[in-house]
């Protein structure tokens, strides 16, 4: 009751008056929520899409049978069809294809056999066709294929119409038998789909006598655990069994990267958020110090006044939160599509058609944001209550609890960034496989020394201008002497700005740094394995393992290397298996050739060791998998192979950073000898001395015209849009930066203006005594540099610690140790310099304040 | 009612170790107006703090009603100053966001009391001032005069034991002035204890009695019109 009164007659008034500093609280937070409200939309959308595609797709089918990505044999559905408990078991090709002409949109390609599978799924087809009366029955037919209308009326394209489609075995005709209705499988990937029976499928796409997967339903009264245990006995190790709520789970594995690098962003909105509430906070507990005392002295209690600044934090906060909320789903709003597109490209088709945003999330952020403001708001409004009640009397001589709260805040600044050591220590010395190794512990030691180094703003300030009073006050003359005196006066609040400096230019130089370190990791990387000319491939050359591509033929190589100025061709297959439920990347290369021309650093073994694999049982494995699964040189690791688990010897241990989930190469022959496949996702192609690569590469598209459909770039081309694709990914950290430059910014002022303010008496008897009008701004200003600087510098230092930490949580743990740091000198230039000029210009508006005082009205002035 | 038992206090300023006050002892009776005098530094203000539990002696005793004001919790200590301590201070000390009615029901709102209950006897108080008219005007838009009426209308809201009094000339002009020290007296009539800092003899005129302080003891003790204490 008394809480709520005091709020309604004193703090709305505050917020009302101070509106430009409400605001900023407000944006602030509301900031945090939003991005956090939007990722949880964008994300859930994208990944019930996915859902919804698979489930439409996967159709009555409860249990469902995968291999390697390449496929498996097929008379592995035999012995599915024979397992007790099976009512149906339906093999099914999924394939990517790409139209030819048009739109040359990619599309999924689903081979089913058309007698059974109308038992899994159901299919609405219409079809004039003057050939086929009833259109599923297009079995005689093996050019037949079936598209949703969706589709067709898309690209324009009629029943009975031919059309030319990419395919593994190059283009292709088919002729459009039929248009699936949007119902069922239709309905999925946005209408990106066909359906052809599986047996022209096999021909079309290479896959002899393989299948990608089986469908099984399940006899009533059986249960789903023991058909599964049954299965799983019928065949070789190796396979998945995948239940509904298993696929769902893939799903959200699969997403979890995307996810994590989503939640770092949403994590540091939050930050600088609750920054701002912290910064907002201690400058009114400073502004308001009279009115505490006031207060104090006519009788609130000490809980009575950190109540009024914490629920004045939650009345704010709550109002943010709902603005954030609103704000997250006008955000997501914006970038559903790019992100589903993003989605698409990475990891698999996804086509969002609405915004999925539960009850439970919104309250869930908007709780976030509150307690978050209120963590935020914890220490600068227990600050308030060591006002002492004499400060509302003219003599201030003494207040002892200042002492009080310096100590307690040097403690605690301590202790934060002792956590900080602590955390980051135990990180490093548990193993790989400790739950206490992930991203969370580093956030949490970054958070934790950020928060240290705030508190101890005030104690660095002081030794900041203890320097500056004996090596640069002396040669600023009386000027340069009374701003550090003023400084020194207004130690806390002066340290408040500093710490929101420093806050930002931490943040800039860690980011900037830690992306430096991934970005030159990842180049040099492609850098070393990659020295081709020219580098040929099916799908998007950017497209990680699992997006959407159509791999061409092994026997393209010899083609390939008959083109006149070709010296040399490296094949490169990639695909995801499965090991004990964990996805890891399987790159194959040829280990005698690929070397010739390309190196990469060799954690353990030799550079000479790896064409000895050759006609071996031998893999070599990148940090992360032999960190992970605890491998050495020498070391067996078994692998899933369609034929069964095979145990391969680790060969050498290499740095690779083709992947966050791990990667093992294997060369090209042992892979085609176990998983009976023989296509290639890339060429690089190495070019004559003396040749001119652009002239090979019209060749090589001359070769190919009309019956393939590739892309053929020259190399230093695709490392250009690597590089690009890098640079697109720090856009939003770059937004990040900018705006906690502005929060710095304006902290500033607020603070020199507040200071400003305060010392109108003390201005007014300079001025009286004749301290010109210039001479006064220039005090303001040299006290806005030197602010500047303080933040800057404590900011440089922090922010390469924390760009280190960062590195070691986001980077580091799923690409291997050996990453390394990279400090991004030239942004530390940049920051120093935009910490002071930013403070300079914040500092104008104050220092003009300060030069137009009144003489007569300032002496007078109370 | 109110008792020093050679009540002491000093402070750090910086290394030096300032004496503010040293071994006062002190009775102050219901009913009388005291007027504390000395020069700048004699520790006249330490003493109305520790008289007004706006701080606590280093050494010594303070008894309020024969309750202590000396080594109890800041919170009851707050309670003593809410309810039994009104406060008038040289520079008025009213809150610039709120209006005349709510600064003067600043403290019984503090006590839980609902704006509206408090809000006829706020007026009342306000009237009595003679600020009828100003009921709902903001500190800024009132002259130093009635700036103090104010804040001795805040003082007086929940009936205290006793009035403290700082300088609350210091800042009018002697008209003005000479019309707070006329209110002050009223009350003082009335029955109200007050005990009031000040420089000037005549101001301390208006007092039952007057001590002096120098160097942080007391000095001298006279009762006006009447014998010392």
């Amino acid at each position: 009751m008394t809480l709520t009164t005091l709020l309604r007659r004193i703090s709305l008034k505050h917020i009302r008056h101070q509106k430009m500093r409400t605001a900023m609280a407000l944006f602030g937070v509301a900031l945090g929520v939003a991005a956090m409200t939007s990722i949880d939309i964008v994300n859930s959308s994208v990944i019930r899409s996915l859902e919804d595609s698979i489930n439409r797709i996967t159709g009555r089918a409860v249990l469902q049978i995968t291999g390697a990505e390449s496929g498996f044999p097929e008379e592995m559905l035999e012995k599915v069809q024979k397992v007790p408990g099976v009512e149906y078991a339906v093999p099914v090709i999924e394939t990517n294809a790409s139209l030819a002409t048009g739109s040359e949109r990619s599309f999924v390609v689903l081979g089913v056999d058309v007698l059974q599978d109308s038992n899994m799924r159901d299919y609405s087809v219409t079809g004039d066709s003057s050939d086929i009366p009833d259109p599923l029955l297009f079995l005689a037919k093996p050019d037949s294929i079936l598209l949703t209308r969706e589709m067709a009326q898309r690209e324009g394209i009629s029943i009975d119409q031919k059309i030319e489609v990419q395919t593994v075995q190059g283009l292709k005709t088919f002729t459009v038998r039929g248009l699936l209705e949007p119902d069922g499988p239709a309905k999925a990937l946005g209408g990106d789909i066909a359906l052809m029976d599986i047996y022209a499928a096999q021909l079309a796409f290479g896959k002899n006598a393989r299948i990608d997967r089986i469908d099984v339903s399940v006899l009533r009264g059986e249960t789903l655990d023991s058909v599964k245990t049954r299965i799983q006995a019928a065949l070789p190790s190796g396979y998945n069994i995948d239940t509904p709520a298993g696929r769902s789970r893939q799903i959200e594995n699969l997403m979890g990267r995307f996810r994590k690098s989503m939640d770092v962003i949403s994590f540091m909105a939050l930050f600088v958020g609750m920054y701002l509430i912290y910064n907002t906070v201690s400058i009114s507990v400073v502004q308001r110090k009279k009115e505490i005392g006031i207060l104090r002295a006519i009788g609130a209690t000490r809980g009575q006044i950190i109540g009024l600044f914490l629920a004045e934090t939650v009345a704010l906060s709550l109002i943010a939160s709902f603005l954030g909320v609103a704000l997250g789903w006008v955000l997501a709003k914006l970038s559903i599509n790019a992100v589903a597109q993003t989605v698409s490209s990475m990891y698999g088709r996804s086509s969002v058609t609405g915004l999925d945003l539960s009850l439970a999330s919104v309250l869930r952020n908007i709780a976030t944001g509150i307690v978050a403001s209120l963590a935020a708001a914890a220490f600068p409004a227990y600050s308030s209550t060591h006002v002492a009640p004499v400060s509302a009397i003219r003599s201030l001589a003494y207040t002892s609890n200042g002492t009080v709260l310096r100590r307690l805040q040097k403690i605690l600044a301590l202790s934060f960034i002792l956590l900080a050591g602590i955390i980051i220590a135990v990180y490093k010395t548990v193993g790989v496989a400790s739950p206490l190794r992930n991203s969370s512990m580093t956030t949490l030691a970054m958070f934790s020394l950020t928060l240290g180094v705030s508190l101890a703003a005030p104690l660095f300030l002081k030794w900041f201008i203890r320097a500056y009073r004996a090596v640069l006050a002396p040669r600023l003359g009386a000027g340069g002497r009374l701003a550090g005196l003023n400084l020194e006066k207004n130690l806390t609040r002066n340290a408040v700005a500093v710490a929101a400096v420093f806050f930002s230019i931490s943040l800039s130089v860690s980011s900037s740094s830690m992306m430096n370190s991934a970005r030159r990791g990842v180049m040099d990387y492609i850098d070393s394995v990659d020295n081709s000319d020219i580098l040929i491939t099916s799908g998007h050359p950017l497209a990680s393992a699992g997006a959407p591509t159509i791999p061409m033929p092994l026997s393209m190589r010899q083609e390939l290397e008959s083109i006149p100025g070709v010296r040399s061709v490296d094949p490169f297959r990639k695909l995801f298996i499965n090991i004990d439920g964990r996805r890891v990347l399987l790159e194959m290369i040829d280990v005698v050739t690929w070397p010739r021309n390309n190196t990469c650093t060799i954690i353990e073994g030799a550079m000479q060791d790896i064409p000895l694999i050759r006609g071996k049982d031998e893999v070599t494995v990148n940090e992360n998998v032999a960190m992970r699964m605890g491998l050495k040189k020498g070391s067996t690791l078994v692998l899933p192979t369609p034929s069964g688990p095979r145990p391969f010897r680790v060969a050498a241990v290499i740095v690779s950073y083709a992947s966050d989930s791990g990667v093992i190469f294997m060369d090209m022959p042992t892979y085609e000898k176990y998983w009976n496949d023989h296509v290639s996702d890339m060429f690089s192609i190495y070019v004559e001395k003396g040749r001119d690569i652009a002239a090979v590469r019209t060749a090589i598209q001359k070769r190919y015209q009309g019956t393939r459909k590739m892309f053929v770039l020259a190399a230093l081309e695709f490392r250009q849009e690597i590089k690009k694709m890098l640079d697109r990914s720090v856009v939003m950290n770059d937004a990040v930066n900018v705006l906690t430059l502005l929060i710095a910014g304006f902290g500033i002022i607020v603070t020199l203006l507040a200071s400003v303010l305060e010392r109108t008496r003390e201005i007014g008897i300079l001025r009286s005594i004749g301290m010109q009008r210039r001479q006064v701004s220039g005090v303001v200003l040299i006290e806005s540099a030197l602010i500047g600087a303080a933040g800057g510098l404590l900011g440089i230092c922090a922010g390469v610690i924390t760009g280190w930490i960062n590195l070691e949580g986001f980077f580091r743990i799923d690409f291997g140790p050996s990453m390394a740091y990279h400090i991004h000198y030239p942004s530390i230039a940049t920051a120093l310099l935009f910490a002071v000029g930013l403070s300079i210009l914040a500092g104008l508006y104050p220092a003009r304040r300060a030069a137009k005082t009144n003489i007569t009205e300032a002496l007078a002035y109370e | 009612m109110i008792e020093l038992k050679n009540a002491s206090k000093s402070y750090k300023q910086g290394s030096r170790e300032v004496h503010a006050l040293r071994n006062v002892s002190l009775t102050i009776r219901k009913g009388e107006f005291l007027s504390i005098m000395g020069p700048s530094g004699s520790g006249k203000s330490t003493l109305l703090n520790l008289v007004g539990g706006l701080d606590q002696p280093s050494q010594g005793e303070i008894f309020m009603d024969g309750k202590p004001l000396h080594g109890i919790s800041d919170d009851e200590l707050t309670l003593i100053r809410r309810r039994r301590v009104g406060f008038i201070f040289q520079f008025f000390n009213l809150l610039p966001i709120l209006t005349a009615v709510e600064n003067v029901s600043l403290p019984l709102l503090l006590e839980g009391t609902p704006f509206n209950q408090i809000q006829p006897r706020a007026v009342e108080l306000l009237n009595q001032m003679g600020l009828g008219n100003r009921v709902e005007h903001r500190p800024e838009q009132l002259s130093g005069g009635e700036m103090q009426r104010v804040a001795i209308a805040r003082a007086l809201v929940t009936n205290p034991a006793v009035l403290l009094a700082d300088e609350p000339t210091g800042n009018l002009d002697s008209h003005t002035s000479e019309e707070i020290f006329m209110l002050l007296k009223t009350l003082h009539d009335k029955g109200q204890t007050i005990v009031m800092v000040t420089h000037d003899p005549r101001a301390a005129a208006y007092g039952s009695r007057i001590i002096t302080l120098k160097d942080g003891s007391l000095s001298e003790d006279i009762a006006i019109g009447g014998q010392a204490a």
